[in-house]
């Protein structure tokens, strides 16, 4: 076990660890733009430069491992002129148009020089080397060469981590820039993450493109609901309008985010987004489209079935649950979502595009029910008429619905969901507007965080259960999420 | 310079605790001024804004009115960096960023919104504006409307420059605008 | 028909004079008041070097501000009527009547004029003789206490009702000073008639000063002056509503309500005028004016219509309220504000004592001249 002393600082690392990461360990902060934890050591940037007793010269933090007696020096003024220097040189192409680079703010340029230069720069502006600006690559992303300054953490990402390679440097010295391979399109399902490794504003969301300033940006830890992997991340979003999705690294289930996953906000402002019930593709107003809903149920409830849904939370699988158990006093629900679980591309994206299956399971746990091939042959055979679902879930009984005519009442959030043979529907609020527990397809319990309001009159699901159950003459007691929580366990 | 003044605040004397002369001397200070007016209306300082206008003394004429410049092919000069927006304290500024399609200056303010209700007149957004797009020297002092929506200043009011002024090319972005323009001139 | 309405000739008549005086003298009144409203605007303005207001026109025409008022009152019309829900909502309603009632019925008792001969009929420019009228100026005055006390109470809310304690408190202590201010003028002219006591400021003393209040009782009238703005709740006297600063026993009013509770304000300011002119200021009295015409000292005369000298005093009576009205505007946009320690030591520590010693000495020089 190597000893290092760091600024004065001594702590024991285990062998093959570099410098950088032991001075993280210390909580010294060493600047660099190459570096990236996930991906290869590059050392190409020279900004972790630092002064190592005994060597001649400046050492690269992130490739020099600590050796044992090793003494570091990352404050020393050597260290700052080498700084200095090296954020000078990397500037010395820069165009500087922050004003017009989405970067600016979360830029390593900007956070740098202020911290380690405010150097007049003695190159003019005039010379500066031209590169192309603004060139679209792939369905995600902007790409301006001038801004780059090669730190290949883009390259290495789609090499190590995609293993793709469609990005390389070309040319050399002076001339070199990063551009595609011959014959490739960058377009591999997680491209949206080199927008946010890259330390300067070379590549771009388009996505995010121009639509707010970083510093305006208000986050939200949340989690995503693309597939059951369940990745962590962050919403970021201001004046009650989300702009954009980025991961929140963690050791159990991602570092990065895929780009199906970044773009599952954009549902939530879509134009079809549902405001108001639909009552056989007319427009409702919410509760005359709840009385509907529940009167007819109320018609025949040893006929009425429930059946729960992946895409919905624990608590909104729980309420209902009780709808079916407490209210409509029915045995044929089903919280039973039998399939296939895993990362299938050995990344992120898992087999089961469903978020919460194994929180569904859950609920079955608490409350029992029917199995979902069972649920399916009561509807054939005529044993249940009215089925009250989740829009996405009613895929899973499609074809019995089709078969028998049975009626469904779904809950949806956006228009394009909702399945043609819906007889009504009620919307409800999603998860980036209300509050909810997901278990991912690790076991793993993950919290939605609520970062935006409800359109005017949407409600969260849990709630318009509540209210069907009493126009069906039955209380459910729930005020609140948790209300539904009562009965579930978390393993 | 600051200047001090002095209070005197010895106590009271006999008179002026009777409270009567003291409240005399003050009813004949405001009587007086009440009929001076009242005879000599011209004597009395208002100005009937918006109506009639004074010019303006030195230290206001830094901050007047806003305005946006112009590049030479009538272009706003701003790039929607969103600079003076952020540096306004009274949140009266509103932009909307778009983009060019052919002008390689990608960003343009496709909405750039004033409200000269809300603006406290503090020139923090001239200060802030990295590409000298946005200034207070129109000499005019906004005001007098008898609606809010008069008070709103959007994009079209704001773009102009000023009698016999030569569009300026300051500011980095800016640049590229300027061989954009020089290009499109050469051709 | 015809007999029995000759049998009661005297009463129709008399009740039809009654209404016409009325109709007249309170039509002024309220005129004027509508008018003051904007003199307290314009003449605060000039005091301080503004023009004042001078916007509201009709078609085009703003006449210097002179439709304000009628601007104020569309406003006040068309306003929300807002009732806070913890209201008591019957005070509530009749909070602004309890203010503006008890100064309206005062008017009855001003002398606004001597008389008039109208057809062989002696019509009195009074709309009621009271024999003991300056009690009951004192009587009903006090009831204002109730607009302003209910008001504050019946809004179902603390800080209005903290104002409506100030406000009784306040108008209560200086109900005592205004009362015996007036003593020592009864005791002088030995009426307590306000027309008697204006008849009896037509004399003259030594000769040639006129008997006025403000002269037999110059102390009397510096304190019925000061007790009389603070009834008003003016400033320096105004913690009571505090217009900006603190929050005053009609906070929780609006539109017309509120409207009523101001224009009690100002129809009093009118009323502390009109008394302070025909307590010692010889009411309709001009020097020298008899009911033949002026009479100089020296003994040369100008004879006059009875018309016209009729007219003249109530021009006079007219003039010295107008002038009163003023001179309170002046004093309220002169004098700050006191505190409310300063405002009660004020009445019974300094007022109070002197309008007592103002008795004391009346008495003791009614004793010494042997009038007594």
């Amino acid at each position: 076990m190597p000893k290092i002393t760091i600024d004065g600082k001594t702590a024991e690392v285990a062998k093959g660890t570099t410098v950088l990461q032991a001075a993280q360990a210390l909580g010294i902060v060493i600047p660099r733009y190459c570096y990236h934890p996930s991906l290869s050591i590059s050392g190409n940037c020279r900004m972790c430069l630092v002064e190592v007793e005994k060597s001649p010269k400046l050492l690269t933090a992130c490739s020099t491992e600590a050796a044992d007696g090793m003494v570091v020096r990352t404050d020393s003024d050597k260290v700052k002129a080498a700084r200095r220097d090296v954020l000078e040189y990397l500037l010395i192409n820069h165009p500087l148009d922050c004003p017009i680079c989405d970067q600016a703010g979360e830029c390593g340029l900007q956070d740098y020089y202020m911290e380690h230069s405010r150097a007049k720069s003695r190159f003019p502006q005039e010379d500066k080397v031209r590169r192309q600006k603004r060139r679209a690559l792939g369905p995600h992303l902007v790409l301006d060469n001038e801004r780059c300054i090669l730190c290949t953490r883009c390259v290495r990402f789609c090499s190590e981590v995609t293993k793709t390679s469609e990005l390389e440097v070309m040319e050399r010295g002076d001339h070199s820039y990063i551009d595609l391979k011959q014959g490739k399109a960058l377009d591999n399902g997680y491209t949206l993450n080199l927008a946010d490794i890259c330390p300067v504003g070379a590549w771009t969301s388009r996505d995010f493109r121009f639509k707010q300033r970083v510093w305006f940006l208000k986050r939200t830890p949340t989690v995503c609901l693309g597939c059951a992997t369940g990745c962590l991340m962050e919403a970021h979003h201001n004046d009650g309008v989300l702009y954009r999705l980025v991961p929140r690294p963690n050791a159990e289930t991602n570092t990065w985010l895929c780009d199906h996953g970044r773009m599952t906000y954009k549902a939530v402002r879509a134009g079809d987004r549902l405001a108001k019930g639909v009552i056989k593709n007319g427009l409702i107003e919410l509760e005359p489209a709840l009385r509907e809903a529940a009167g007819r149920i109320d018609e025949n409830h040893p006929a009425a079935a429930v059946l729960g849904s992946p895409w919905l939370s624990v608590e909104d699988n729980a309420a209902l649950a009780r709808l079916a158990k407490d209210a409509i006093k029915t045995e044929n629900f089903c919280f039973d979502f039998p399939g296939a679980q895993g990362v299938k591309d050995g990344i992120l994206i898992n087999e089961d595009p469903a978020p919460n299956a194994r929180g569904a399971r859950l609920v079955k746990d608490a409350y029992g029910g029917i199995a979902l091939e069972e649920l399916r042959a009561r509807i054939v055979d005529g044993r249940v008429k009215t089925v009250v679902t989740e829009a996405r879930a009613a895929a899973f009984v499609r074809d019995a619905v089709k078969a028998s005519g049975a009626r469904l009442i779904v809950f949806a959030t956006n228009r394009a969901d909702i399945p043609p043979a819906a007889y009504a529907t009620l919307p409800y609020a999603c998860y980036f507007e209300v509050p909810g527990t997901f278990v991912n397809f690790q076991g793993l319990r993950r919290r939605a965080e609520p970062s935006v309001a409800a359109p005017e009159g949407v409600r969260p699901l849990w709630a318009l259960v509540n209210r069907l159950a009493a126009y069906s003459g039955a209380s459910l007691h729930l005020d609140s999420a948790a209300d539904a929580l009562k009965e579930i366990v978390f393993k | 310079m600051i200047s001090v003044k002095k209070v005197d605040n010895r106590p009271l004397n006999l008179l002026e605790r009777l409270y009567l002369p003291e409240i005399a001397r003050g009813l004949l200070v405001t009587t007086r001024h009440f009929f001076v007016n009242l005879f000599n209306p011209k004597g009395m300082p208002t100005v009937q804004y918006p109506e009639k206008t004074i010019p303006l003394p030195h230290a206001a004429r830094t901050r007047t009115r806003h305005r946006l410049k112009v590049r030479a092919d009538g272009s706003p000069k701003c790039v929607a960096c969103f600079m003076c927006q952020t540096a306004c304290p009274a949140y009266c500024i509103r932009i909307e960023a778009a983009e060019y399609p052919d002008n390689s200056v990608e960003k343009y303010p496709a909405v750039f919104d004033i409200d000269l209700s809300r603006c406290v007149m503090c020139g923090m957004c001239v200060e802030a504006c990295p590409e000298d797009a946005i200034a207070m020297d129109t000499l005019e002092i906004p005001g007098g409307a008898l609606t809010r929506s008069e008070m709103l200043m959007t994009r079209e009011d704001l773009l102009r420059n000023l009698p016999g002024e030569a569009p300026s090319v300051l500011g980095a972005s800016n640049r590229l605008a300027n061989e954009y323009l020089k290009s499109k001139g050469e051709q | 028909m015809t007999a029995t309405l000759l049998a009661h000739k005297d009463l129709l008549l008399f009740i039809g004079a009654a209404a016409l005086k009325v109709l007249v003298f309170l039509n002024g009144v309220m005129g004027f008041t509508a008018l003051l409203t904007l003199a307290e605007r314009k003449v605060s303005a000039l005091m301080q070097d503004r023009v004042g207001p001078n916007r509201a026109s009709i078609f085009g025409l703003a006449l210097n501000g002179l439709f304000h008022p009628v601007a104020d009152g569309i406003k006040m019309l068309v306003k929300e009527d807002f009732v806070p829900g913890r209201a008591d909502k019957l005070l509530f309603a009749l909070a602004p009547f309890f203010a503006l009632v008890p100064v309206m019925a005062l008017f009855a008792l001003i002398p606004f004029g001597d008389y008039v001969m109208v057809f062989g009929y002696r019509l009195d420019l009074v709309i009621a003789q009271v024999p003991l009228g300056v009690f009951l100026v004192l009587a009903l005055s006090g009831l204002a206490i109730y607009g302003v006390f209910l008001g504050g109470w019946a809004s179902g809310n603390n800080f209005t009702l903290l104002g409506a304690l100030r406000g009784a408190a306040q108008m209560v202590s200086y109900e005592v000073v205004l009362g015996l201010t007036l003593v020592g003028l009864m005791m002088i002219y030995g009426t307590a008639g306000l027309q008697d006591l204006v008849r009896a400021q037509g004399k003259l003393l030594f000769g040639f000063v006129p008997a006025w209040g403000i002269v037999v009782q110059p102390l009397g009238f510096v304190l019925f002056l000061t007790a009389a703005i603070a009834e008003n709740k003016r400033t320096p006297f105004d913690l009571v509503e505090g217009e900006s600063e603190i929050i005053g026993y009609f906070m929780e009013y609006s539109s017309m309500r509120f409207a009523a509770f101001m224009f009690s304000e100002f129809v009093e300011i009118i009323l502390v005028s009109m008394l302070s002119a025909t307590l010692f200021f010889g009411g309709w009295q001009v020097p020298y004016l008899y009911d033949t015409g002026f009479v100089l000292p020296g003994g040369a005369a100008l004879p006059l219509n009875h018309y016209l000298v009729a007219a003249l005093q109530v021009a006079s009576f007219s003039a010295k309220t107008v002038f009163f009205s003023w001179f309170l505007l002046v004093v309220r946009w002169t004098l700050p504000r006191f505190r409310f320690d300063q405002l009660m030591t004020l009445c019974w520590k300094r007022l109070l004592p002197l309008a007592l010693f103002n008795i004391l000495l009346t008495g003791a020089a009614l004793l010494a001249l042997g009038k007594l």
